[in-house]
């Protein structure tokens, strides 16, 4: 039995003027999946031209989910997006060059090397950078509403996590002590269907993971994950409740993860039916569509724009190869921060 | 087929924490033929001055500490030609060193063999790079470390003192002279403390200072004493060769008493009394015409009876006179009776023999006038052969209460020694 | 001349803590019981009071969400003071500082200006998860910085420089010391820099290294051995990560002998790491092997008799620097 609000759908009714998007917008949003899109694209080639170490994972399928929430951040707004979350980076300006020298390991990716694929941020955009104990940034991310909080900011903080991290105890633990306090922080529940290969009925026992919210006190809300408008219609709202002071609410998007875990996983364990009918449902096919009939986008306009993006991506590839591999004698610096200068303030 | 082999002669270890000896005198001379356990030199240490036996059959090829040198416990003082069949492996030699000429040890488990402490032959990191920048021979060194191992004070101290210009000529007294700022004018003799005698200056301020000393005296009526001694003596004589004397008597009833008086037989360690089960009795015995003293003890004295006290006390007192103890000789002593009055004293106030907690001293049998109660009462004048014994205890462990009941003891055990007792 | 004022250890950081409220408005507390309770020590008492419930905050029971938020506040310029309520819960937060808090700077240049207070130690039957000394186990992550203070002077001054410091600093306070050691503390503010060590004595024959609260059972074992002759310097290194290498070498180079001494247990304790940098840094200088004492490596027993064996003794040290002393 479900406690959380389902949404409706967007893409079939509603005016996105009342969302407060103009035309410019929407196209900007479009954009935003199309790069995302295709650096994930772009990386798995290279990953399988042996470009790229390591391990490389996309959210293919989750574009909307992603660029949906990050539009409706304000700049202030900080967040801890996850690796499915490309589409965040790629929304708050993260230049696609650095993105693909971050995956290969060099100098000029966000991590200098220290750390691979997603594991980017740049604190100037209010982001933080993510670990693989997934969980464990939801706390983190408590924590920055909590410094709003404390100094009375209208900011907000946007924690994103997965259907896998909701079984672990730092999200029980965040969600608590966020809801206690009522402070400025939305849960984004990216829920693909799949935590490596274990499926929905083998991760949670609830009917919504949005259901839980109720445990903490705070509204629990479930999104068509692969409608942008929807998801921003519901991320806005929960954004700007958080900022006037409204407390937490959690945005569960529920998509499916339309690849492997990894690209060296390939998700044998989902039923084909489902990839077939979550294919149908493609975020990026279905707002051009939307575009086109809703937002007088003619084939022109958007292919010229898909072009326009396939050339930038062309040029960030060979911008980011052009990228110095990071200094071994090097290696050792960095662990620690160098003190600031010392503060002036009233002694005791 | 003959073999010429090299022995060492080391400088032996007189006692667990004696660490060096100087060389006394050199009874053989290089080049001599030496027979084993033959008497090769005299040695001093802080415990007993003794003789090192040669360790086989052979030539005494190179002195190599020669007389009035002081050198730590194991270090090598002559070399021994041996022709003939090789002799027994010396000992084999730690692993943690590359000295040595004899046989390697069998495998042993590693941890054991890091277990072991250092010795003479480890040489530390710090000592080895300070003899290096010093160009010092580590063999020359006195260690006063673990097992006589040279530890950097050591190797300093040595280097310290190196620049001091040693002493030329081979004295015969045991040590060189020490450096005076003036001679002296108005006839007063100078001489240097052998090393016995420092031991004894050491040991004597240390006992005052560690213990806390008190005294107690008791005259005790020796008539049956004289009379039993008087029969026996002869007997023990003739046919067993010992000298029966008063201090035999007094030794029994010590041990005797002792038995019934345990804490007098005990230790102070920090916080906690150690009782000792068995009672080895030390017998002060002065040599070199007085100027000395050596104090070897006679192992589980509460197993020996009249005669066997009276043979064990000869034993020590000759092989202490005539520098025959052996190291376990001067080891391991929880009570002491010191017998200063064959000379006439009547009270004395021993100082204790550390760790030790008591020291009986016996002093001249005098022949004295004493009251004698008959059973009626009535007082009489009689003369008896009286002895004076004197305890002093540590009072820290001992209350006079305490030490006046063994006495007590000591004496009735004395004036009524019975004629069946042996 | 006014005379220094006397505060306890557990005062010293307490106003110690007050003091950089008052300074910075960056600073502020969160743990469980610190706010209306006044922290289960009362290290925290009267802040709330002072400085209201967004700068001490009342948390939930959740290490993760203590140190978590803590983390993420930092990250937004904040100054948090986490406590933990005992050091034995720490690893309940293990993933919060380990992964998340000590790698920041190094994968994404961002600074993570935090201080976790840790209660810690034994010695009153606190058992197994009432008296731990972990700090061992932390000097081992990168990106994280370790800190014992064993006086109430150092106490002060060495919370204020955590609180300075840009990087997640966890503070070992040693809780037996809490009101059983006094002594004199500056009413102005000072820092101690972190990577300095304290000599409480000067000596020539052994040198002892050791932190927290076992820099008074090392004082009493060396005034025995100061009576028996053998001289022990004793030095309280004050911070783990860093730590003032320089001077046990110093130290090293003048005795040859080398103790150390720690309440954490023996094996891979910071003891360990200490050995193995003197000897590879000073092995010409060593006149005698590198000795440990540690409690063993068992968890904490509560009977009394039992603990008194398990934590280090001064008798144990006595003994210990009397062997080192006649190797």
């Amino acid at each position: 039995m479900a406690i959380a609000r389902d949404t409706e759908s967007f893409s079939s009714s509603l005016d996105a003027e009342q969302l407060g998007l103009d035309r410019a917008d929407l196209l900007g949003m479009y954009r935003d999946m199309l790069i995302t899109r295709g650096i994930e694209e772009r990386g798995h080639i290279l990953y399988k031209q042996g470009k790229i170490p390591g391990s490389f994972y996309t959210g293919r399928g989750n574009e909307a989910a992603s660029v949906g929430v990050a539009s409706a951040m304000h700049p202030e707004d900080a967040g801890t997006p996850l690796h499915r979350d490309m589409g965040v980076h790629v929304t708050r300006g993260v230049e696609p060059w650095r993105i693909l020298a971050q995956y290969m390991g060099r100098e000029d990716g966000p991590a200098r090397g220290r750390d691979g694929n997603v594991h980017l941020a740049l604190i100037e955009q209010n982001l933080v950078a993510m670990v693989s104990h997934l969980p464990a940034m939801m706390p983190v991310a408590v924590g920055l509403a909590l410094a709003f909080r404390i100094r009375d900011e209208r900011r907000v903080s946007v924690c994103w996590y997965g259907d896998g991290a909701a079984a672990r105890g730092d999200a029980h633990e965040a969600m608590n002590f966020a809801g206690v306090r009522r402070l400025p922080v939305v849960f984004v529940c990216d829920n693909n269907q799949y935590a490596y290969s274990t499926p929905p009925q083998f991760e949670y026992a609830c009917a919504n993971l949005a259901d839980r919210a109720a445990a903490y006190g705070f509204e629990g809300v479930r999104v068509d994950g692969t409608d942008i408008l929807a998801v921003y219609n519901e991320a806005k709202r929960a954004i700007e409740k958080a900022r006037a002071g409204g407390g937490p609410t959690l945005v569960e998007c529920v998509t499916l993860r339309m690849e492997g875990h990894a690209v060296h996983d390939n998700a044998f364990y989902v039923p084909k039916e489902l990839l077939e009918e979550w294919a149908k449902r493609d975020p990026i096919a279905r707002f051009r569509l939307w575009l086109s009939e809703q937002a007088q986008a003619d084939e022109a306009e958007l292919s010229g724009l898909e072009e326009e993006v396939k050339t930038l991506l062309v040029e960030a590839q060979k911008l980011a190869e052009s990228s110095p591999l990071p200094d071994p004698s090097e290696l050792e610096q960095g662990v620690y921060a160098e003190p600031e200068p010392p503060r002036d303030g009233a002694d005791a | 087929m003959a073999t010429q082999t090299q022995i060492e002669v080391v400088m032996p270890q007189m006692g667990v924490s004696v660490s060096e000896g100087t060389i006394v005198k050199w009874l053989k001379s290089e080049g001599q033929q030496v027979a084993a356990d033959e008497p090769l030199l005299e040695i001093s240490t802080d415990k007993v001055d003794t003789e090192v036996p040669s360790p086989a059959d052979g030539v005494l090829g190179s002195i190599v500490t020669l007389e009035g040198e002081t050198v730590a416990v194991g270090t090598t003082i002559a070399l021994i030609t041996t022709v003939g069949e090789a002799l027994a492996e010396p000992e084999p030699e730690p692993v943690s060193t590359a000295i040595g000429s004899g046989a390697p040890d069998p495998p042993e488990p590693v941890a054991a063999q890091l277990a072991e402490p250092a010795d003479r032959t480890f040489v530390s990191p710090v000592v080895a790079r300070i003899a290096a920048e010093h160009s010092v021979d580590l063999e020359r060194v006195s260690g006063s470390g673990h097992g006589g191992r040279v530890t950097k004070k050591d190797v300093l101290a040595h280097i310290a003192a190196a620049t001091t210009p040693e002493p030329e000529t081979v004295t015969s007294k045991p040590l060189p002279a020490p450096v005076t700022s003036s001679a002296p004018s108005n006839g007063d003799r100078l001489e240097p403390m052998s090393q016995m005698r420092r031991s004894i200056a050491e040991h004597m301020r240390r006992s005052l200072d560690t213990a806390a000393h008190a005294t107690t005296v008791f005259e005790v009526d020796m008539s049956n004493v004289v009379a039993i001694r008087a029969r026996l003596k002869p007997e023990f004589l003739e046919r067993h060769g010992v000298r029966l004397t008063y201090l035999a008597f007094v030794a029994r009833a010590t041990v005797e008493a002792l038995r019934n008086w345990p804490w007098l037989n005990a230790e102070i360690r920090g916080d906690e009394i150690v009782t000792h089960s068995y009672i080895n009795l030390c017998i002060a015995v002065a040599v070199d015409g007085g100027k000395g003293l050596v104090v070897p003890a006679i192992r589980n004295a509460e197993g020996l009876n009249l005669l066997g006290m009276a043979r064990a006390i000869q034993d020590v007192g000759d092989r202490a006179r005539s520098k025959r103890l052996k190291p376990e000789d001067v080891e391991g002593g929880t009570f002491t009776i010191t017998n200063p009055g064959g000379h006439g004293s009547v009270v004395g106030t021993p100082i204790i023999n550390q760790p030790q907690v008591a020291i009986l001293d016996t002093e001249a049998l005098v022949k004295r006038p004493v009251v004698i109660s008959d059973d009626k009462g009535v007082d009489a004048i009689s003369v008896r052969p009286i002895m004076n014994l004197c305890l002093s205890f540590d009072h820290r462990l001992i209350d006079g209460a305490y030490a006046v009941q063994f006495m007590a003891e000591v004496r009735r055990s004395l004036e009524s020694w019975g004629e069946e007792r042996y | 001349m006014v005379p220094m004022p006397e505060k306890t250890y557990l005062q010293a950081i307490s106003d110690g803590l007050r003091q950089e409220m008052h300074r910075d408005e960056r600073v502020f507390v969160l743990g469980e019981d610190v706010g209306v309770y006044g922290g289960a020590f009362k290290v925290t008492a009267g802040l709330l009071e002072e400085f209201g419930p967004w700068r001490v905050i009342d948390t939930p029971l959740s290490e993760i969400a203590i140190v978590g938020g803590a983390t993420g506040s930092a990250l937004m310029g904040l100054r948090p003071i986490a406590e933990l309520q005992f050091s034995d819960f720490v690893s309940c937060a293990w993933d919060q500082l380990v992964t998340v808090a000590a790698k920041q700077h190094y994968r994404a240049g961002t600074s993570v200006p935090m201080v976790v207070r840790l209660p810690s130690g034994g010695g009153f039957s606190g058992g197994p998860f009432h008296s731990q000394s972990p700090e061992s186990a932390f000097t081992h992550v990168p990106g994280l910085k370790v800190v014992c203070p064993a006086t109430p002077h150092d106490a002060k001054g060495l919370l204020a420089s955590a609180i300075e410091d840009p990087n997640p600093v966890l503070y070992f306070e040693h809780k037996h010391l809490y009101r059983r050691i006094k002594g004199e503390v500056p009413d102005e503010r000072y820092t101690i820099p972190f990577g300095k060590a304290r000599i409480e004595r000067a000596g020539d024959d052994i040198t002892l290294v050791t932190w927290g609260a076992m820099v008074y059972t090392a004082a009493g074992a060396a005034d025995e051995l100061q009576s028996e002759g053998v001289s022990v310097e004793i030095i309280d290194l004050r911070t783990l990560q860093p730590w003032d290498k320089q001077a046990v070498l110093e130290s090293v180079v003048k005795t040859s002998k080398l103790l150390i001494l720690h309440e954490d247990t023996r094996t891979s304790g910071f003891g360990a790491e200490i050995a193995a940098q003197v000897v590879e840094d000073a092995f010409e200088q060593l006149d005698a092997p590198i000795r440990r004492i540690a409690a063993p490596d068992t968890p904490i027993p509560f009977s009394p008799v039992l603990e008194k064996a398990y934590i280090p003794q001064v008798e144990d040290v006595a003994g210990a620097l009397r062997e080192l002393a006649g190797y």
